[in-house]
């Protein structure tokens, strides 16, 4: 934890440490007199510049700035003390009633909190400290009044999103009582954003009383604001009078957003700050002749640099899909599927991605053409389609304006023309009312919908490949079968190649002519689809397909389990990636990495494959 | 009333829902009629599944029966008692004997506490059920669920995988020696060889604690492997009660049909799922009058329209709401 | 409806709000009546003054007599200046405030955009490293000090903008003269405007780029520029809208400060001036003014919300 909160809060919490010390043993330390004229006597002069033996110089008056900085700490550290323990409090109680029972309470409280935050304070403070005499009971209460708010909204939201989670569900089943799940489930989590806030908050206090300080309508006394409101009037010829006491208040607001910034990363870890660059290692391989593949993917491999070290999701990936064909890609999640996708269009989450080896679209090398070349190849001869058809389209723009920019950007079509072919696409994809489809905005179509427009844009431009990745997951079953149907007609239809990847495989078995079985980044086996259903090889192979629930088997039918869990990618097991969970594992697996066997068409890495080995070796 | 009726309710019920109804307020001022007079049974020892397609109140189900959705009308009975006539304390107290797992293990646990504690909280609020010591009855439980081992319960849960948080959320519903489960989608949140470690810890389990279990999945083979008997739920309502295996063996509601049709790979012997359903999933605030299942399916008559099939038997503990199962 | 409930919440923020201004200008020392009325005056003749400037009777009577002056768009006189009404007190200084927030709103975002997607485009990179702490160091900055430094910086070290911003030409007659004038009290307000912009902008970009529908548009073949402008900024821009109408209060405040340090006559000064002197009629008509143009940047800001996400659109229609 103490690494992660990084030099500046520390620096930040010994500045505030620092300013409270002076603030409370100011008497017993050898600090000048904060109102004593030192120009009467001598000892300083007026707009004394600073020096080593007077560090702050002297003001208008011959004062000790350095003097007066100190005691002006102390209005703004007690005033922030006390107003953060008090609207704190409130606020926090006020937010985790109005978060948790919501209700008639909620409503009223987020409605006076909305018009409250975004009123003018100041305005009423003004109002406030002309009305009454400015004395701290007074600042106290209308700064907290200012402040409960803030602390409302915030704890309303984090406990908002807590009451959401299942653990709350799950302690109220265990019996638990309101106030219990309040102490125990709720303010422990609410307490760091809380805490946070509050230095957050203290800061606020700061400016607000240094804001009506300055229009001279605050507390009687020293007080930071005032001195920069006096010093100011001689910013020309002797601007230290101002700016010293400015920098003093600027530092310790800045200390305490720090501190309250730090606390806050440990609630949300700050989300990691790196840039997204693309490498490329490696030669292509060159072409066979005769090759007519539409995807070529020959020992690809991708690293990603993530702050957690470097990971690996595709490792020597190497297949290849000929016009028309379905190549299924099984795996489970984590194992590189998706990445593999990614890797072939270039489009990754923010991180450092090397790739090397090759991967041609239509004989356009991804990984080395020109961007404007690599870009026309996705625009015209790949289509792609993802797991969730509810973040697949641009919530904010409409479902029409989505289907025509690529025939805009890359088919050169007028807008008319493209606006015609989209209707034409959504008829194709089994749109009834493709009409209005094209006037509506996604959230107004079903998940089924949704999906059938995703797949109606990646037509757009009558690709060659189609990539789609796990296109029925996050749909129901009636919809799944229809998709994937959808789907299979279409590639027979146009002649595309088409990649499904998806961790179902009864999917596979029923739309894929081959497929690759993938495993922590590398794929175990690869071959003709209906050879691999009936005469698996690898392992893992095996055991995935006799851990699956069968509906074809009678109920209570006993699982095969596979223990454990995958490896990390982040610093893989050397030799068989499987082998901490293989039920045939040898001493040669752990230390030698399986070499691919079989033949060209059925291929799979293990050293003891079931045909060799037909009975568990052990 | 469509897919309504308790025909296939029985006597030795160890916990009945008769006639729940469950309704939510939509957006403006609309009602969603999340569940509409459902009934089922749970028979001590059995698994009941629960299966239909997202948004048909398999979930609001299963938190009506718990009491964490009150129901806005119908009865829930455990062992004689009316869960739905308590309150406060007594509720909580009754409720007891019922615990329920969610769906995603992960947010399931408190990410604050330590397993230790979060797994001693029912021992916390309700003392030891059996008196046994705390820390033995614990560390069987542990044990059982398959985390066995010295330092599991100082460490907190994001150090731990989907399979394992699964586990933890298993062992904290058993610490209070529950004599019903109530489980929704307790897998789909996992990889499939890690579902497969629960599914067969469940089934270990069951034997070892004689639990009762309402098993909750859109996953028809799950279903089918961990239940005794099988409920298919359309649009908040029921359509087909029976064995599990006399249910896939001899889908008889349209939808019903039209579900097992739709999963790749199947080898019954049904037409097309094409031509068993069509159209969109309507929705919720405005269900169908009738049949709710009538506005997709092929065999739908003007009597689906004005009057709602009734639960009645078609063999023996096999149960269907629809007018005309025969012309399937 | 959602028309009227937010007119019906219009009308009670400005009730409120008005209404405690009366109570608490009540509670402020001193009787207008008595020093307008001078020193020699009898209390008949005091007590007739009260009268005629409408103050007398109880709190609520006067209040309410004030109301419907207002209604009738009589906004009363000045207790201070004798011979000019609440209105004109207002009219020379409410175009100064307003001229200062729309030039600080207008630098705000002209800054913000470009920093934002330059950062959100390569985060951890330079740009977005230092605009990251630079909007850090400025949030910490209250106006009245980023003020001083500005001030320092610009006018008394560099001597490109006057010191003071008073007695401004008016736009129309030298518009250099006047943008100078004012740029460093704008520039003030915006650059605490920008800190938030920039970093609330830059996370949700960033957070919208990782979103599948952007990744699937870079993997249709579009430009990074397209992307970003066609398919990003909008869905990300929701929060910066909303934050630049919860940031409204703050900046009319931070506006009475830069007028002050500054020095020029805006509606902050009039209003500190008019409260302390007890000038009833303008303070109340400015809280009014204050109050309904609050009510009304937040009901724009709600329209505009919905523009930017058809999904609200529904909701509230
Ligand atoms: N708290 C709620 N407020 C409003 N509507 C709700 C609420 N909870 C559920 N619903 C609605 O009730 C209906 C039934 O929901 P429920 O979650 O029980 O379905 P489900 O079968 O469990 O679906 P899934 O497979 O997606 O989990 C749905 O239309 C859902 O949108
Ligand atoms: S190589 Fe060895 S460990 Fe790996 S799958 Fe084959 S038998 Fe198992
Ligand atoms: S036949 Fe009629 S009652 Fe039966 S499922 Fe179809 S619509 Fe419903
Ligand atoms: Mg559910």
């Amino acid at each position: 934890m103490r690494k992660r909160l990084g030099i500046l809060f520390w620096i930040a919490v010994l500045w505030i440490v620092l300013v409270v010390f002076l603030a409370i043993f100011r008497d017993s330390l050898p600090i000048a007199d904060p109102v004593a004229r030192l120009a009467r006597s001598g000892e300083c002069e007026r707009f004394e510049r600073p020096s080593w033996s007077r560090w702050f110089g002297c003001d208008n008056a011959g004062r000790d700035i350095f003097a007066r900085s100190v005691e002006g700490a102390r209005p703004a550290l007690v005033l922030g003390v006390v107003v953060t323990g008090i609207a704190g409090t409130i606020g926090t109680l006020v937010g985790v009633i109005s978060g948790y029972i919501r209700g008639l309470f909620d409503t009223v409280m987020t409605t006076i909190v909305d018009i409250s935050l975004a009123f003018p304070a100041l305005v009423l403070l003004i109002a406030v400290s002309v009305a009454f005499e400015p004395s701290l009971r007074v600042f106290v209460i209308v700064f907290s009044i200012l402040g409960i708010p803030g602390y409302a909204r915030i704890v309303r939201g984090a406990t908002f999103a807590l009451a959401e989670r299942e653990f709350v569900d799950a302690s109220e089943s265990m019996g638990a009582t309101r106030a219990r799940i309040v102490r125990r489930e709720l303010l422990p989590n609410v307490a760091l954003p809380v805490l946070s806030f509050a230095f957050i908050g203290f800061a606020l206090v700061i400016i607000a009383e240094g804001g009506l300080a300055f229009l001279n309508l605050s507390l009687d006394g020293i007080t930071w604001g005032k001195e920069i409101s006096e010093g100011r009037h001689f910013i020309v010829d002797h601007p230290h009078v101002s700016l010293i006491p400015s920098t003093v208040m600027f530092l310790t607001i800045l200390a305490f957003n720090l501190v309250g910034d730090g606390l806050r990363s440990l609630v949300a870890p700050r989300e990691v700050a790196t840039a997204r660059r693309l490498h490329i290692e490696g030669t292509p391989e060159p072409r066979s002749e005769g090759d007519d593949a539409v995807l070529r993917i020959v020992d690809l491999s991708t690293k990603l640099h993530t702050p957690g070290g470097l990971v690996e999701p595709v490792d020597q990936v190497s297949l290849s899909l000929a016009p028309g064909e379905a190549l299924g890609i099984v795996g489970e999640s984590g194992s590189g599927k998706t990445m593999i996708l990614r890797s072939i269009v270039g489009a990754f989450p923010l991180a450092d991605v090397t790739r090397a080896g090759t991967v041609e679209v239509d004989g356009v090398d991804m990984l080395r053409s020109a961007d404007t070349v690599s870009r026309r190849t996705l625009g015209t001869n790949i289509g792609m389609v993802s797991q969730n058809p509810l973040t697949a389209l641009n919530p904010v723009r409409r479902v029409g304006d989505q289907v025509i920019e690529p025939m805009i950007v890359h088919g050169d079509l007028s807008r008319a023309d493209a606006r015609e072919r989209a209707l034409e696409l959504l008829q194709q994809v089994g749109i009834p009312a493709a009409e209005r489809c094209l006037r509506e905005y996604p959230h107004q179509l079903s998940g089924g919908m949704r999906q059938r427009v995703t797949i109606a844009i990646a037509l757009a431009n009558e690709p060659k490949l189609l990539l789609a990745d796990e296109p029925t997951s996050a749909l129901d079953v009636t919809v799944q079968d229809q998709i994937l149907r959808l789907l299979d007609g279409l590639r027979r239809e146009r002649g595309m190649g088409m990649v499904l990847v998806t961790h179902d495989l009864a999917v596979v078995k029923g739309f894929t002519d081959n497929v690759a079985i993938v495993y922590a980044g590398q794929v175990v086996e690869y071959g003709p689809t209906a050879e691999i259903f009936a005469n698996p090889q690898h392992r893992y192979t095996v055991a995935l397909m006799n851990s699956m629930p069968d509906l074809n088997l009678p109920s209570h039918s006993e699982l095969t389990t596979i223990e454990g869990a995958p490896p990390s990618l982040i610093d893989p097991p050397s030799g068989c990636r499987f082998a901490e969970r293989c039920p045939a594992v040898q001493d040669k697996c752990r230390t030698d990495d399986p070499v691919r066997a079989g033949t060209d068409v059925h291929s799979y890495s293990c050293w003891f494959p079931m045909s060799e080995h037909p009975v568990e070796v052990s | 009333m469509a897919g309504t009726g308790d025909a296939h309710l029985r006597e030795d019920a160890h916990l009945v829902a008769r006639d729940l109804v469950v309704e939510f307020s939509g957006p403006n001022k609309t009602v969603v009629h999340a569940v509409s007079g459902v009934s089922f049974d749970l028979i001590a020892g059995e698994t009941l599944g629960v299966v239909g397609e997202s948004g048909c109140g398999k979930t609001t189900s299963g938190r009506a029966v718990m009491q964490l959705e009150r129901p806005t009308s119908g009865e829930v009975t455990l062992r004689g008692q009316r869960l739905t006539d308590l309150q406060g304390t007594d509720l909580r107290r009754a409720r007891r004997a019922m615990q329920m797992i969610f769906q995603d293990p992960i947010s399931s646990l408190n990410p604050s506490r330590r397993v230790k504690d979060i797994v001693r909280e029912g021992i916390e609020i309700w003392g030891d059920p059996d008196g046994a010591s705390t820390s033995d009855r614990i560390d069987e439980i542990m044990e059982a669920v398959g985390l066995g081992g010295d330092d599991v319960g100082e460490r907190r849960p994001h150090e731990f995988s989907g399979g394992q948080c699964q586990r933890i959320c298993i062992a904290r519903a058993l610490v209070l020696d529950p004599e019903v489960l109530i489980l929704d989608e307790p897998v789909s949140a996992l990889d499939v060889s890690v579902q497969a470690q629960i599914l067969n810890l469940l089934d270990k389990l069951k034997e070892q604690f004689q639990l009762t279990i309402m098993f909750i999945s859109h996953d028809l083979a799950v279903v089918k492997n961990v239940s005794d008997r099988v409920m298919v739920m359309y649009l908040g309502k029921v359509c087909e009660v029976a064995g599990t295996d006399a249910l896939y063996a001899k889908p008889t509601h349209p939808y019903s049909r039209a579900l097992l049709a739709s999963i790749p790979g199947h080898e019954l012997d049904l037409p097309p799922a094409s031509e068993l359903i069509s159209g969109e999933l309507p929705s919720p605030i405005d269900p169908p009058s009738g049949c709710r299942f009538r506005t997709r399916c092929p065999h739908a008559t003007a009597k689906c329209a004005t009057e709602e099939p009734v639960l009645r038997a078609v063999a023996e503990d096999h149960y269907v709401a629809c007018h005309h199962p025969g012309s399937v | 409806m959602a028309f009227l409930r937010r007119l019906g919440r219009l009308v009670l923020v400005v009730f409120v709000v008005t209404f405690f201004t009366f109570y608490i200008l009540d509670r402020i020392p001193g009787d207008p009546a008595e020093r307008l009325a001078g020193v020699s005056a009898t209390p008949e003749g005091i007590e007739e003054l009260r009268e005629e400037l409408g103050l007398s009777g109880s709190l609520p009577e006067r209040y309410g007599s004030w109301v419907g002056d207002i209604v009738r768009g009589d906004l009363g006189d000045s207790l201070i200046y004798d011979g000019i009404s609440a209105w004109d007190r207002i009219r020379g200084a409410l175009p100064k405030t307003l001229e200062t927030l729309v030039l600080a709103e207008l630098m705000a975002f002209g800054l913000a955009v470009p920093l934002a997607i330059r950062s959100a485009q390569r985060p951890g990179g330079l740009v977005d490293r230092w605009s990251s702490a630079t909007a850090f160091g400025l949030l910490a900055l209250p106006s009245f000090v980023l003020g001083i430094y500005l001030m320092f910086l610009f006018a008394v070290i560099l001597g490109w903008f006057p010191v003071l911003s008073k007695d401004l030409p008016g736009f129309t007659d030298d518009p250099v003269g006047n943008l100078k004038g004012y740029f460093l009290p704008s520039l003030t307000l915006a650059l605490n405007l920008l800190a938030v912009y920039v970093r609330l902008l830059r996370t949700d970009l960033i957070e919208t780029l990782q979103q599948d529908y952007v990744m699937l548009a870079q993997a249709r073949g579009l430009s990074t520029r397209r992307v970003m402008w066609r398919h990003v900024l909008r869905p990300s821009s929701l929060n910066t809208v909303t934050a630049a109408g919860l940031n409204v209060g703050g900046l009319i405040g931070g506006a009475f400060i830069v007028e002050v340090l500054f020095a020029y006559q805006g509606m902050g000064r009039v209003f500190i001036e008019s409260i302390i002197g007890k000038d009833y009629f303008v303070v109340a008509s400015m809280v009014t003014i204050i109050a309904v143009g609050y009510v009304m940047i937040n009901f724009l800001v709600d329209i505009l919300y919905s523009v930017l996400d058809p999904r609200i659109r529904r909701l509230s229609a």
